[in-house]
């Protein structure tokens, strides 16, 4: 079995830290996105225009879903 | 023999620590990675909330004023007056000015930043949201300024043989 990855995890501890970085960034975007989706979804339900409603909707799940699954790319436990 | 009696005492953990086995800082400080997951936590309560907006857009509409509802005759409102009036079979308060042109107008008395009657200024031609320094046009019911993020909904206005009516509004969308 190689022994790769765990001596560039040794030689490298930083990398999971800046990776954990980089996921909760992505996520807090994605959640800043879907706020903007929801308030401009409900201000334009609320004047009559529905059209947006759906779409803003549709957009918020997708940002759903990659949220979940930016979730497995979490490093492991130490 | 007593010492050593003595000295396991006192390295044994305390009952409370072994049924609670929580360290302080496990219990006061939120890793990343748990902060990962409240994000996404949140991230599906907003999808979710996007959910019932398009739900509630597309199968529970609002329902439009229908026909014609009496307000009050011409005589009973002065230019620069206002009348506060609900509509049949709804709870919804609405306000009729009589602007110093001599037009009248009828908008619903909720502002549309957080609900608040708003009440006709005379002589300015605004309405005003008292909460929060709103302001409206009260010939369009355009926003002027303050926290409101959509225009007043409105009525039209018909006046028949001296007497007030409203119905639902041609343009609106």
């Amino acid at each position: 079995m190689s022994t790769f990855r765990r001596a560039q995890n040794q030689a490298h501890p930083n990398k999971t830290s800046t990776l954990m970085l980089a996921i909760v960034v992505l996520l807090i975007l994605n959640v800043t996105i879907q706020i903007w989706l929801l308030y401009s979804g409900l201000n334009n339900a609320l004047e009559h225009n529905t059209d947006i409603a759906v779409p803003a909707f549709a957009g918020s799940a997708i940002l759903f879903l990659i949220n979940c699954g930016l979730l497995y790319y979490l490093p492991r436990r130490r | 023999m007593n010492t050593s009696f003595m000295n396991d005492n006192k390295e044994k953990e305390p009952d409370w620590k072994v049924d609670f086995p929580i360290s302080q800082t496990e219990a006061t400080e939120v890793t990343r990675r748990q902060f990962a997951k409240f994000l996404c936590l949140v991230s599906g309560g907003l999808a979710t909330g996007s959910a019932m907006v398009a739900a509630k857009a597309v199968f529970l509409p609002g329902k439009k004023v229908q026909g014609l509802h009496r307000v009050c005759s011409i005589h009973e409102l002065p230019k620069g007056g206002t009348r506060s009036f609900v509509l049949e079979g709804s709870r919804t308060p609405y306000i009729l000015i009589h602007l110093e042109s001599g037009e009248f107008k009828a908008y619903e008395q909720k502002c549309t930043h957080l609900s608040c009657a708003v009440f006709y200024k005379p002589s300015s031609g605004k309405i005003e949201c008292p909460c929060h320094n709103g302001w409206f046009d009260a010939h369009t019911g355009e926003v002027l300024q303050g926290p409101p993020p959509r225009p007043l909904p409105k009525l039209q206005v018909v006046v028949k043989n001296q007497v007030i009516f409203v119905t639902e509004a041609e343009n609106e969308a």
